[in-house]
């Protein structure tokens, strides 16, 4: 079924993580952390073949912010800046669930937002538990505010936990989902788990392809061969190449995007986003 | 309260910041931003059960 759209030649949505919530400036001095840095590294990745931008907010020294202001500040920044697909991240270890929903309040309402499809471990003692009430309370909200879930799917229990929620219809086709690959809980960055994944992944679902650190390019590839979408950015990777860091968030996309034309998928421009994505 | 470990600094090792940033003095090192919530105990996270760094510090320290 994938690789019939790759063959087809269906445009590729790239999305770029800018930002996260797990590293910042000390992993490497170019990840973005303010909202004027944030919106000008949006900028620098839509002219590089962004169509997505994944988004998480900071405190001014770089640490971790969940509220609705913080968001807000951002989001705007970022929206004045670009005409981006905006995704606001729902991601938080540790925070607690009502913060969670913070990123979805903002106004307007941003256009898609992830959603963690459950359990996954950080550190030796942390786990970032996405109860399924947190689950099934964040979708109902991004249901009632028309916000366009990108389910986060960091291991194969994920795409079960997705399917239980397309067979109860909490969410509405077409699907999309994230598929992750890298060390600890999530899914073992094996071709052959690619493959099963995709294989996998509930009816009328398409699917993003995320790689961490080393396996962001080649995963990236996979992704655009089986007819998939791709995630890149310094979120997820801080390297360039093996021992040398990146230079910006646009510098991994360009590469992703030049990966795309090279392998004959055109790469897919906001509004191309907006259609393939039925937003 | 806070880890005892935890400094705000703005320069250490290789790194200069505008604004000073959470560092850890057992491991002379930046924090990243999710281990800084550890460190400050926020939400329920806290340093004495949920930081390796800290539980590590301690067992040496008691030694």
């Amino acid at each position: 079924m994938s690789y019939e759209r790759y063959l087809d030649g269906d445009p590729v949505i790239i999305t770029a993580a800018l930002t996260g919530g797990v590293h910042g400036k000390e992993a490497n001095p170019n990840v973005p952390e303010t909202p004027a840095e944030i919106a000008a590294a949006a900028q620098a990745c839509e002219a590089a073949g962004a169509s997505v931008v994944h988004l998480h907010a900071r405190r001014p020294n770089g640490e971790r912010a969940f509220s609705r202001e913080r968001f807000q500040e951002l989001t705007t920044a970022v929206r004045d800046a670009t005409d981006l697909v905006i995704q606001h991240s729902t991601g938080g270890t540790g925070a607690p669930d009502d913060l969670r929903h913070e990123p979805l309040r903002t106004d307007p309402a941003p256009d898609m937002a992830s959603l963690d499809m459950g359990p996954l471990n950080r550190y030796d003692h942390l786990t970032s538990e996405n109860t399924r009430a947190l689950v099934g309370s964040l979708a109902a909200e991004m249901r009632e505010r028309g916000i366009k879930p990108e389910m986060e799917l960091f291991n194969s229990g994920h795409i079960t936990e997705a399917r239980r929620l397309v067979e109860q219809d909490v969410l509405e086709p077409p699907y999309y989902g994230t598929l992750i690959f890298g060390g600890g809980t999530l899914t073992r960055p094996t071709p052959g788990n690619f493959l099963a994944s995709i294989h996998d992944l509930p009816d009328e679902t398409l699917f993003n392809t995320l790689g961490f650190g080393p396996h962001q390019l080649p995963f990236a590839a996979m992704g655009i061969v089986f007819g998939g979408h791709v995630r890149v950015g310094l979120e997820d990777n801080v390297y360039l190449r093996r021992g040398e860091k990146a230079e910006s968030n646009a510098q991994l996309v360009e590469r992703a995007a030049t990966l795309a034309e090279t392998l004959e998928r055109p790469v897919a421009t906001p509004d191309e986003a907006r259609e393939i994505l039925g937003l | 309260m806070t880890c005892p470990l935890l400094e705000y600094r703005r320069d250490g090792g290789d790194h200069s910041f505008e604004t000073a940033r959470a560092y850890c003095t057992a491991t002379e090192t930046f924090v990243e931003p999710m281990r800084a919530d550890i460190c400050n105990d926020r939400y329920d996270l806290h340093h004495a059960e949920d930081c390796e760094i800290y539980e590590s510090h301690a067992s040496e320290a008691s030694e």
